[in-house]
């Protein structure tokens, strides 16, 4: 029997795990990736999110990571569930059960919901990642796909596959969000790779075009952060961050804890400044409102007069 | 642990056959990996087939890319053959130690144990990777995408915790005697490689054979001085050991 799956399993399918005995019935596909098949998956009453493995060893040290994580926090309710395996038309296929995640990847939410949400998400997604860091993990895999939002810009982490404990090489990533590739540092797994890739995930999210092209055009050894800064520096929503993606970009952060504070003063410094640049400058429609009052007044002058 | 990772675009067309040449790596405890690289024009049939014998002699894998994703699947490639060497490995062990076929027959608890040892083994295990590039005259384009992808390779070696190092070999060599020639010498400072092939001249043989057999000898060289040498970072931990982790870091 073999245990590698590549093949789709089509929804409606049944697997039934072959050490725990429990059953999950397969409702559709969510996503495909690197390491494996994402299904929404019922059993019982209750909905959840199952993988289904490539590889089993693969999938074995994502499920340890996550059962690592689950037991070093211990104050929100775990989210991974079940490991098993299954016996499909002849084949064994490794899974794991977690929490769905009701989200939507990143660069989907700013696209739905508009750019202005990518402070707060910035925001929670910079603390989430510290309190990896703190546990002696570097998420690594750090890009749109793998950071699901919910409702009012909440952030959840999925794909584990790129989780590395520090101080060992980054296990998985992806080209564009690499500080490797960007030469701007090492493979190995601290805080600051992923506070690197949060930054490059923003301007992914708000100018993916731009970025795509650059990274097409550029020559290897030209690659470096300063390409990306210069496309920071030209939109108009990156601009406001700009000091805080300067530090990002060339690793000047402590770790994320300290990114994340930087972020959040940066956040409010931004909005104080478009109160302040409204402050005297009406808003347009509000212009319009005092124009028609005008009128109004004029016109109500001209009555009195000629009566 | 050792690779020797070919990197052509075509067939081999002087010497001795490079699948013999790969099945003798591999006797060595050599694995062999080949990337096909190609522009629009493609590989041809003949060239496909090579590619995979050679890893299939070599106990190695082998992918047909265009240069853009040379960085990118040498990387993974790497990887990937580091990690089934020590499943490999790991398994045989399993088989020995409990009667089972491999980590698949063990429950999920037991399972998840031995997967840690592999996932330590791969992170720790020395590690050395020898280039093999063809230099023929159709290779010429595609030089600038090698080299980005050695310094690309180099740059995750040396994130790893075990010892790595990569060298480089381009054939055919100078003379019609040198079947291939070393560009450079072990070494795991992504940021020391320079430019590597600024002085070869790109001839129309194609010695694949002969060149991998050169370098396999270059590992027997290399590789006996170096293990002499005094070891600067503690390797794998195997006080611990229960058999599991006994004798195959090289
Ligand atoms: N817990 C989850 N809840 C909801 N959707 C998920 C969950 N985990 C993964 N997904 C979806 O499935 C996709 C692929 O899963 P992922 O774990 O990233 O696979 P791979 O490691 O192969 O990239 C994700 O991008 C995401 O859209
Ligand atoms: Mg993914």
């Amino acid at each position: 029997m073999t245990t590698s799956s590549d093949a789709r399993v089509p929804a409606g399918t049944v697997l039934r795990g072959k050490w725990n005995g429990r059953s999950y019935r397969l409702e559709r596909m969510l996503g495909i990736g690197a390491n494996g098949q994402v299904y929404m998956a019922v059993s019982g009453l209750r909905t959840y999110a199952l993988k289904i493995g490539m590889q089993l060893e693969d999938l074995q040290a994502e499920a340890n990571v996550l059962a690592s994580l689950d037991g070093r926090e211990r104050k929100r309710p775990p989210f991974l569930l079940d490991v098993d395996d299954a016996e499909w038309q002849g084949r064994l296929l490794p899974f794991y059960v977690m929490q769905y995640v009701p989200g939507v990847p990143v660069k989907t939410y700013l696209a739905e919901h508009g750019g202005a949400w990518y402070g707060v998400v910035g925001y929670r997604l910079l603390n989430r990642l510290s309190e990896l860091h703190a546990a002696g993990w570097v998420f690594g895999d750090v890009k749109s796909d793998n950071i699901l939002v919910t409702d009012y810009g909440r952030v959840s982490l999925v794909d584990y596959g790129g989780m590395t404990a520090m101080g060992r090489s980054v296990r998985q990533f992806t080209e564009v969000y690499d500080r490797g590739y960007w030469s701007a540092g090492s493979r190995t797994a601290d805080p600051s790779y992923d506070v690197f890739s949060v930054a490059v995930l923003w301007i992914h999210a708000l100018d993916g075009k731009r970025l795509l092209h650059m990274t097409k055009m550029l020559l290897p050894q030209n690659r470096h952060p300063r390409e990306l800064m210069a496309l920071v520096r030209s939109h108009a929503e990156l601009k406001k961050m700009e000091n805080w993606m300067e530090l990002a970009l060339y690793g000047k952060f402590k770790d994320a804890r300290e990114a994340s504070a930087h972020w959040r003063d940066r956040m409010r410094a931004a909005a104080e400044e478009a109160v302040h640049n409204s402050r005297g400058k009406v808003p347009g429609w509000m212009a319009g409102l005092f124009a028609a009052s005008l009128l109004l007044c004029v016109s109500a002058a001209a009555f009195w007069l000629l009566q | 642990m050792r690779q020797i990772l070919l990197i052509t675009d075509g067939c081999s067309n002087v010497g001795d056959s490079p699948a013999i040449a790969a099945s003798i790596a591999q006797a060595e405890g050599i694995s062999v990996n080949v990337v096909g690289i190609v522009d629009e024009g493609g590989i041809g049939e003949q060239g496909a087939l090579e590619i995979a014998e050679i890893a299939r002699a070599g106990g190695g894998m082998s992918r047909i890319v265009s240069p853009a994703l040379l960085s990118r699947t040498v990387q993974m490639m790497t990887r990937q053959t580091v990690q089934g060497t020590i499943r490999g490995e790991v398994n045989r062990e399993l088989r020995q130690l409990f009667g089972v076929e491999s980590a698949a027959e063990l429950p999920p608890d037991k399972r998840a144990e031995i997967v840690r040892v592999m996932e330590d083994l791969g992170e720790t295990a020395e590690l050395r990777v020898a280039l093999l590039i063809d230099a023929s005259a159709s290779m010429k384009p595609k030089m600038r995408a090698v080299e980005e992808a050695v310094r690309d390779l180099a740059l995750s070696l040396q994130a790893r915790r075990g010892e790595s190092a990569v060298a480089v070999f381009h054939f055919p060599g100078e003379r019609s005697h040198e079947a291939c020639l070393l560009d450079l010498d072990w070494t795991d400072r992504a940021d020391r490689i320079g430019p590597i092939f600024g002085r070869i001249s790109m001839k129309g043989t194609t010695p694949t054979g002969p060149a991998l057999l050169r370098v396999v000898e270059f590992f027997r060289e290399t590789c006996g001085k170096l293990e002499t040498e005094p070891q600067h970072t503690a390797p794998a931990r195997r006080d611990d050991t229960d058999g599991m982790r006994s004798d195959y870091v090289v």
